[in-house]
């Protein structure tokens, strides 16, 4: 059975998956190329059974696929969720900085007011 | 102006000429936030802000396609330093997160650092997941009370 995800919840897994850096790191090698698990857990100083642990969360996020080939499992990386956690980054670096542009001019607006009002 | 992007947080920074409690205020002010908290292609914004800490604010930015509802929980009121409070909103996909505004005094100007993150699913307060743990963990309480009597 197909697990029913909704956008929101694999924002969320998208960006927990993202926030430890050691998975950040795999996701950088998994955008050079297509890799085997151990070769994954031969560029990082941690164990083959943490690095499967991190693998793991990384294919529950959707952010990495696995394929079998006879005894070899690929992982590739699946840019999808990440695409969708960049383009909320996105949206909001776009409303706050718009937003402060207009709360500074909110701001001088109030103060040349009450220069003015100051003068009369 | 600035813009530092990683990957679950968004900081914007804006120095803008005024003292730093004129900026505070401004966030706080049901009638300033009116005014400013309203992007271009809404027509207005309708706000209710209860200041304090613990406090609930909304806003509402109206658009010709329809109005949109921007609610959240203001968690620290440091005037004129620091202000946090959770945001929610249809774009965040109904999802908590916090947004920190800092206020640092520079002269005769004020940098103003905006901070919004995506909070990890376990650090929301009243959480769906959460609740159920808790609720399982009260009934297993109750049955084992019941069980000991």
């Amino acid at each position: 059975m197909v697990e029913y995800k909704s956008p929101s919840t694999r924002l969320d897994a998208a960006f927990s998956a993202m926030a430890d850096p050691t998975r950040r790191a795999i996701l950088a090698r998994l955008a050079l190329a297509d890799a085997c698990v151990t070769e994954i857990a031969g560029d990082f100083p941690v164990s083959l059974n943490a690095v499967s642990k991190h693998i793991k969360m990384l294919e529950r996020a959707e952010l990495v696929r696995r394929t079998v080939q006879g005894r070899d499992h690929i992982l590739s990386l699946n840019a999808g969720p990440m695409a969708e956690a960049s383009e909320w980054i996105e949206y909001y670096r776009q409303f706050w900085e718009d937003r402060l542009a207009s709360l500074e001019a909110f701001v001088t607006t109030q103060r040349n007011s009450a220069k003015k009002g100051n003068r009369t | 102006m600035t813009a530092v992007v990683s990957i679950h947080t968004v900081t914007v920074k804006r120095k803008i000429v005024a003292p730093a409690q004129q900026i505070f205020d401004a966030w706080l002010n049901p009638t300033a936030l009116a005014e400013w908290m309203r992007p271009g292609n809404a027509t207005h914004a309708t706000v209710t802000v209860d200041a304090r800490e613990g406090g609930a604010f909304e806003i509402v930015m109206h658009r010709a396609s329809g109005p949109v509802r921007h609610t959240g929980i203001y968690q620290t009121i440091d005037a004129p330093r620091r202000l946090a409070f959770t945001w929610n909103s249809p774009h965040a996909g109904q999802h908590d997160s916090l947004v920190t505004v800092e206020f640092h005094p520079d002269g005769k100007a004020t940098e103003v650092v905006i901070t919004h993150e995506r909070l990890p699913e376990a650090a929301q307060p009243g959480h769906t997941a959460g609740w159920t743990v808790l609720l399982e963990l009260l009934e297993k309480t109750v049955n084992a009370d019941s069980h000991a009597t």
